[in-house]
């Protein structure tokens, strides 16, 4: 079989792997910030900021370039799912690295304020689900692997079940008001992590769209609290 | 085997009459205007399209797309027996139009490319006036009725009519490749049939030209069946109800046999079709 098109899939090839680096620094930001917070490494949160810059141009970037790709090459069949994976998991992944800047400037915020153990033993519980979950939703992109991206919402479950619970144990911290603060800036990490944990959900299903053609949204567990 | 015929034109009138009931239903409720059951066609000892089997829907437009060679335009020539005219093309298989086969000995092939219009690719209008280009066919079929009436409706039908209404007795000549092409429509619609074949209909034009004519098969489908065979992916994607693929087979002497590898909805065809080949088609991957 003859590539009769090599310049446009040359330039899909590397539209593709601009996100695949905008993947794995995304993926990297997720496991700094929240090292940030239970450390309060101020310039582990510089460094955060500075990386969702650099993700921000890279969104632009590929923004830019698939507006050329469409308006010259008119993609269709796979070409074209993969153009339509690619422009939502550039957004998807765009909000994921925000989600990384708001844990960050929380830690930048909370640092010297007293703590609970049990709410960082919980953040830190869901920050390690999320690592396989978002490796899981860009290895299944990589390898072009719809079944692996079924496991998503089974994965994404306790994590949204960790951040429905995170309320009692803030309330738990009501005794002390500064301790209160610092546990209630703790529910906007937990949210951010459980959003994070959707948005891995997210780019699961633009593999499954890229693979089947057909536009679905995974069954997400019943009642799992994500909408709290 | 196909043969030229003197057939009255009752047959076919008949087979029109009967409507629906004799023809069977699309996935979507749509009417099926030809059944194309294992057509096979030769010309002379050359396969050239093989085991094709696929419905037409009324008042659809359906594109036959592939590589060259793959038989598209010469399965369009079935469908308004214009292979007959071809010595030694020979039909295998049957293509019911309204339920009866377009084949049978009792067809009138003549009533047949009235009743099923054909538009090529390069704008071919008689050397006559634009009024006479319109009028000729029906004269030869006897028509009778207001001439001026047919000429203007089917110029208007046609997206032709205010650009040539003050020039009706000019040449057809002076008009633009794109009006020209119009015209030759408007000449298809003129002896009143019910489907319009059309073979790489915009190949020979601009792109302005281009898109009034897709506009109008977008218009015209609502009282027509239309039919087209275009190189063109995108304009099959941007005209079309649903596509037929078509590829070729290379045998060990070089001979080259069409066959259909998928049909569809033009939606699922370009976005996510079913099998491999039509992928690697739609996406520039083969040869």
């Amino acid at each position: 079989m003859t590539d009769q098109r090599p310049d446009f899939h040359a330039a899909l090839k590397d539209l593709e792997e601009t996100t695949l680096t905008m993947a794995d620094r995304v993926e990297r930001m997720v496991g700094m910030a929240v090292r940030a917070l239970v450390t309060s490494d101020q310039k582990l949160v510089a460094e955060v900021i500075s990386s969702d810059d650099q993700v921000d141009e890279m969104y632009m970037d590929i923004r830019a370039r698939w507006m050329h790709i469409m308006a010259r090459q008119q993609p269709m069949g796979r070409d074209l799912r993969m153009m339509a994976a690619i422009l939502e998991m550039n957004n998807t992944l765009e909000r994921m690295g925000d989600q990384s800047v708001n844990i960050a400037r929380v830690a930048g915020v909370t640092a010297g304020l007293p703590r609970d153990e049990v709410i960082l033993a919980k953040l830190l519980e869901m920050r390690d689900l999320l690592k396989p979950m978002i490796r899981t939703a860009i290895d299944a992109f990589v390898r072009r692997d719809a079944d692996e991206c079924l496991l998503l919402p089974a994965m994404d479950a306790p994590v949204d079940v960790l951040n429905r619970s995170m309320w009692k144990h803030v309330v738990a911290c009501g005794h002390d008001p500064q301790l209160l603060e610092w546990a209630t800036r703790m529910i906007l990490v937990s949210r951010a992590l459980e959003r994070v944990g959707d948005q891995a959900v997210d780019i699961g299903e633009q593999v499954a769209f890229l693979m089947t053609g057909d536009h679905q949204e995974f069954l997400r567990i019943p009642d799992d609290g994500s909408h709290y | 085997m196909s043969t030229r015929m003197d057939i009255p034109a009752t047959v076919v009138e008949e087979a029109v009459s009967q409507g629906p009931s004799t023809v069977s239903e699309g996935e979507v409720g749509a009417t099926a205007i030809f059944e194309i059951n294992r057509l096979n066609v030769y010309y002379r000892s050359f396969h050239a399209v093989a085991d094709t089997t696929l419905n037409i829907y009324q008042n659809e437009i359906t594109a036959l797309i592939g590589p060259s060679g793959c038989g598209k335009s010469t399965v369009l020539r079935c469908l308004n027996r214009m292979n007959d005219l071809i010595d030694g093309a020979r039909v295998e298989g049957e293509i019911l139009y309204h339920g009866i086969d377009l084949y049978k000995a009792a067809v009138d092939a003549v009533e047949v490319r009235r009743r099923i219009g054909m538009v090529f690719q390069k704008p071919n209008p008689f050397p006559k006036s634009i009024y006479e280009n319109i009028v000729f066919g029906p004269k030869v079929a006897g028509w009778k009725g207001k001439v001026d009436d047919l000429v203007e409706e089917s110029l208007t039908r046609a997206a032709l009519w205010d650009e040539v209404k003050d020039k009706l007795h000019n040449s057809a000549f002076d008009l633009s490749g794109g009006q020209q092409q119009r015209l030759c429509i408007a000449r298809a619609i003129a002896t009143s049939p019910d489907v319009v074949l059309m073979d790489e209909p915009c190949s020979a034009l601009d792109p302005v030209a281009t898109y009034r004519i897709e506009t109008l098969m977008r218009e015209l489908k609502e009282q027509y069946t239309i039919v087209v065979v275009t190189h063109n992916m995108q304009q099959a994607a941007r005209v079309s109800d649903r596509t037929a693929f078509f590829s070729v087979d290379v045998g060990k002497k070089g001979q080259r046999t069409g066959r259909l590898v998928e049909y569809d909805f033009t939606d699922r065809v370009f976005t996510a079709p079913s099998k491999r080949e039509t992928e690697d088609y739609i996406t520039g991957r083969f040869g």
